[in-house]
Formats: C-alpha cells, structure tokens, sequence
C-alpha cells in the first residue's frame, strides 16, 4: 500500500452527512500473480445505488466479494484501500471485519437455492445474524423474523419460518436471502445478480423489492448486472468493468445515453429494443488473466484502437461527473 | 414417509426369508445323520424310526422347513449338544450383547479420532496435516486387524502390561473394568474405520466447503468454527451415515477377527468355536443371527437418512 495515502488517510474526518459511505481508492487484487481487480476506484454516497456492470469475468463479483471481506485468503494480494464508513477495511481484523458482514454490509448472492444450506430450515437461517449481531433471543429472533418475511413479502410467515429451503420455490427463496441480507438493516447492502437464476416474470419483483427494502432503510446498495439498460433503471450511478478495471463509471442517465467509452458503447449496441435492425456484438471476448495487455486491456477488442492503446495503460479522465479511462473519449 | 418405512420393512422380512433358507439348507446339507448322531452307534431299526419321526424327519423338506422356521422365530433354537445350553440363550442373551458393545465402542473410537483427523485434512489441504492424516487413513485400512491385535496385545498388554489382553468384563456391570478390557479390542477393530471415515469426512467436507451456503453463512458474519462444524459437518453427516452403513458388514465380520484375537464371548467366538466342534444348530443360529443383525441396521441407517436430510422427508 502507498505510504503517503495511508497517512493522509489516518487523520481523523469528520464524519458528515456528505461523507461518502464507502470509498475505494486504486484497490488492486491479484491472485497468483494474475491481477484480477486493477486499481478500482470509485465511491458512494448514503442512500446512492451504483451498478457494477460488465460481462462475466470482468471482475463485478470479486469487488462483491472483496468488499464484504470473503476474499481474505493468503494466496490473494491486495493493494490499495477500501473505507466503509471511514474505516479502513483492508487493514481491519477478521474478528471485527465479521461484525460488519450481514450487519452493517449485507450480500445477495445470485442462485438463492444453493446459497441456502438444504438442511436448516428458513427461520434459522434468517435469526442467525439477529442473534449474532443484534444477540436477540430466540424469541425475538422468530419474531423479528416473521417480519422481515413479512416485508420481503413472503406469505403465511409464520408457517413459512419452519419450511426448509426446498419446500419454497425460487422466487421464495430469493426473498428469503434478501430478508437474511436485510435482517440487520445493513448501512450497504451487495446484491450479485440477484434476479438472474429466476424467472424473467419473476426477475422485476424482485429487483422491485429490493429497492423498496432499500429506500426503506435508507441504505447503500451496489447491484452486480450484466445488463446495462437494467442497471441504468434501477441504479443512481453505474461503474462499467472491463477485465478487472472500471473503463467508465458516472451518473446512470448520462452513462446510458451518452457513453463515452467504446466498450460501453459496444454493450449498449448490444441491448435488444423493439424496431432494431440488428445487434451489434464486440467482437472477440475478455482476454484470459495471465495474459493481459499491458495497455489498455479492451485494445484488443477496441474498433478505436491505435498504437499508444497497445502500449499504455489510459488513466481515468474526469469528464463533468463522469470518469472515463480511454485515449480517445472526443 | 410412513409407506417408505413399511415398504423398506416388507423387503427386510424377504431378505430375512432368504437367510433363513439358507441357514436350513446349510443343516440339511451338512454331513451326518442327525438320528444316528443322537442315538449313538448302537440302535434298532424300530429306534431309529421312531426318533426320525419324532424329529419330523419323515416329513417333506418344505414342511420340515416350516416348523423349523416357527421354532426359530418363537425363540426355541435347540440345545447344545457340548454345554447343554440353550442356544437361544446363549447367542442372543451372551454373545450378542459382546459383539454389539465391541462394535459400538470401536465406531465411537473411530468417530471421535476419525471426524477431527477428516476435518483438519480438509482445512489444511495439502499441508503437512493433511498428508500425515491421509498417510495414517491408508496404513490404517492396509493393516490387517488381527495383526494390528497382536501387535497391540504384544506392546501394551504383555510388555508394558497397561491393558489385560483378554477377556470380556460387561461396561453395564462394571463400567471402568469394562472400558479397560474393551479398550484393545476396540482400537484394533476401530483402526480400519478411523481412515475410512477420515477419507470420507475430509472429501465430502472438501466439498461441501466449495458451495455457496458456505459463503453464505460466513457472508453473515458466523465465525469460521460455526461455519465448518455447523454449516459445514452438518451436510456431511448423510455421506458419512452412508459409508458407515454400508460398512457394517465389514464391521461385523472385523469384530469375528478381534473376537477371537481377544478371547471376548461374542458371536465370532461362539460362530468360530462351533465350527471347531462341527456344531451345526450353533453354526445355523450363528448365521440366523448374524444375517438379522445386518438387515436391522441396514434399516436402521435408512431410517436416520430421513432424519438427516430434510429434502428426504415428506411435509406432514
């Protein structure tokens, strides 16, 4: 980590309703020499929704995931720094780092089914963070958990709380996830695909529930999407990821209508709409990670790309309230 | 949930059937006229027929068959031509309670040494753990148990004299003096299980580590120790109960070898010492016995299936 930033980040801010709620300054995570997150910077404000975007393999979900602290293994090298509420996670113990996790910082995984253990039924399930982090009783566990069931509009609660994640179907489960990531109104809530392994009629429900529960609390959410148009609905603020790096990040509607990169234009001519004559896919896809560019990592697959692409890496330019990383962005 | 318990029952009753034809065939089969036995060498024509007809020997086959399986299943197994006990006493009042504590008290030592080596293999894949718990799991399963016996007999019974080296004192009667004789039978027969259920808890755990409620559970904040020997061990105990069940078999025939290893009354010895002295009704109850004890645990670990994983059980 940069000596310099560490000090500068040592003296005490006082914490105001303007602070952001979580900052990430050049945060890289590389994994057996492969960098799988390249200087990652970006923040959020209370009460702001940002979407990740980009295809698989572009690194949305490790930033998840390094954000709620499951990726601090040995073999993983981080860099850089990650402040949750002027906290340093980075160099947080992993006894304190546990008290955030499914408190202050709640994670949705994708495929509710396999991220419910088959054998302890729903209400368990959903007390465990209520007992360990708020040490309510077993009572007011079943209690408060009939009404988060209750809220994540599960019917018949009290019936549901002894159901095993079987007995439910795929949308139930998911609301039963998000009723878990949700049970100790968490200040940041992490949702990875949240609606992407249910059905397309269900997928709007959910996406709706959880900016209700999320406006409700007045929390922070970052969405995990691989659709850009999704992600511009739903989310204040979108950060497109390309390989590991974030190539465009700025207000959604601006994101959307005017992208500045060419890899955010490539996805968005590849958004289906009515009357469209046909798709335009971005040719070739995410080079592997022991073999990235050392310029820009989307030259490659760049219709822009010219000489200095190939060879140096474009730092983020501001541009009004966007950040665009790109040699040519006029 | 109740139609698969009967169901399991009806083919339980069938596979007992067929052990007990077996068993009657293995009397009628054997050499020997059990009349001429019984009378001795010296007997009139008219002796012989009347005993053959009192044994129910002039009677078919399949009726012979039907009384003999209506004396077994009242408990009237036959007395013993060399002590003169009554069998069914003897075998399941005497020798089965033996082998029944002898097994017990081996898989209990092979759980509590095998589950924690299995879940230490698994945290510290590849390391020095790791390698010295898979290391002990083969040599464990690659030692024959009657000689693991020996050895243990040989150093801690005869050289340092810490353990009596035979004998068989009831854990119901005396619980220490019982513990102190059943502790190297019970480490020789439970040598083989601990690798076994070391290999499987550290693969399933392996795995069962890798899926998404894992991550789940820790992304809410349980600490590491909950999240494997709660989230964890909890999905690993169906194929655990599977290897163990399907062991038993091996199990009990290991408890023969350590039986007679150990001079311990169970029913390896009672089998072991009939066969010695071509005591047939001894050898038949032995096998009637042994083949009940292996489908009423067999049934006995498919009915914990349902205890132990809910997507088996029917909502009432």
């Amino acid at each position: 980590m940069n000596q310099v930033s560490v000090l500068a980040q040592n003296i005490p801010v006082e914490s105001s309703a303007e602070a952001p709620l979580l900052e990430v300054r050049d945060f890289s995570l590389r994994r057996k020499k492969a960098t799988v997150l390249d200087r990652i910077t970006l923040s959020l404000n209370p009460g702001e929704t940002l979407g990740l975007i980009g295809e698989s393999g572009a690194g949305k979900s490790t930033l998840a995931m390094a954000l709620i602290g499951l990726l601090r293994a040995p073999e993983v090298e981080i860099e850089g720094s990650l402040r949750f509420r002027g906290t340093e996670l980075t160099a947080l113990k992993e006894a304190d780092f546990r008290r955030l996790r499914g408190n202050k910082i709640g994670l949705i995984f994708q495929d509710a089914t396999a991220a419910l253990n088959p054998c302890f039924t729903v209400g368990k399930q959903i007390a465990e963070p209520l007992r360990r982090h708020l040490g309510l009783s077993a009572s007011a566990c079943r209690a408060r958990a009939v009404e988060l069931m209750q809220s994540v509009g599960i019917p018949e609660p009290r019936l549901r709380l002894d159901a095993y994640p079987h007995e439910l179907s795929g949308g139930m489960q998911q609301r039963v996830m998000i009723a878990i990531a949700l049970a100790c109104n968490p200040e940041l809530l992490l949702a990875d695909e949240p609606t992407s392994a249910l059905d397309v009629t269900i997928q709007a429900q959910i996406m709706e529930l959880i900016l209700d529960r999320v406006r409700a609390l007045n929390s922070s959410a970052i969405f995990v999407l691989h659709d850009l148009a999704l992600g511009a609905q739903v989310c204040d603020r979108i950060a497109v990821m390309y390989a590991g790096q974030i190539v465009e990040e700025g207000p959604s509607e601006c994101v959307l209508n005017a992208p500045l990169h060419p890899y955010t234009q490539g996805l968005k001519s590849c958004v289906v709409e009515l009357g469209m004559p046909t798709l335009t896919p971005i040719p070739g896809q995410i080079p592997p990670l022991d073999a990235m560019p050392n310029g820009c990592r989307f030259a490659p697959r760049c219709p822009k790309a010219q000489a200095i692409c190939g060879e140096q890496r474009p730092e983020a330019h501001t541009r009004d309230e966007r950040q665009v990383a790109c040699w040519f962005i006029d | 949930m109740w139609q698969a318990t009967f169901t399991k029952l009806g083919q339980t009753l069938l596979v007992l059937l067929l052990v007990s034809v077996a068993s009657f065939s293995f009397l009628k089969l054997a050499p020997g006229d059990p009349v001429t036995i019984m009378l001795g060498s010296d007997y009139s024509k008219a002796s012989y027929d009347q005993l053959t007809q009192e044994l129910g020997l002039d009677q078919p086959v399949i009726v012979q068959y039907g009384h003999w399986l209506a004396n077994f299943v009242q408990g009237d197994w036959g007395t013993s031509y060399i002590t003169n006990q009554n069998i069914f006493e003897l075998a399941v009042f005497q020798a089965l309670p033996v082998t029944l504590t002898l097994a017990a008290f081996s898989l209990l030592i092979a759980l509590v040494i095998g589950i924690p080596t299995g879940v230490m293999a698994a945290l510290y894949r590849n390391s020095w753990v790791d390698v010295l718990a898979t290391t002990l799991a083969i040599g464990g399963n690659a030692f024959p148990s009657f000689y693991l016996g020996i050895i243990l007999i040989w150093v801690f019974g005869v050289g340092l004299g810490w353990f009596p080296t035979l004998g068989f004192v009831a854990p119901w009667d005396d619980f220490w003096q019982g513990m102190w004789h059943l502790a190297l039978p019970a480490i020789t027969l439970g040598a083989w299980y601990v690798g076994l259920i070391a290999r499987i808890t550290r693969s399933s755990l392996l795995e069962v580590m890798g899926q998404p409620y894992i991550l789940a559970a820790k992304a809410r904040g349980e600490p590491g120790w909950r999240v494997v020997w709660v989230h964890g061990m909890r999905n690993v105990l169906m194929p655990l109960v599977t290897v163990i069940g399907l062991q038993l078999g091996g199990m009990l025939r290991g408890a023969v070898m350590t039986e007679v290893v150990f001079s311990l009354p169970g029913l390896g010895m009672m089998i072991t010492s009939a066969v010695l002295n071509r005591e047939y009704i001894v050898i038949q109850a032995g096998i009637m016995l042994t083949g009940v004890l292996f489908v009423v645990l067999n049934l006995m670990v498919d009915q914990t299936y349902q205890f132990l994983d809910p997507r088996l059980r029917r909502r009432k």
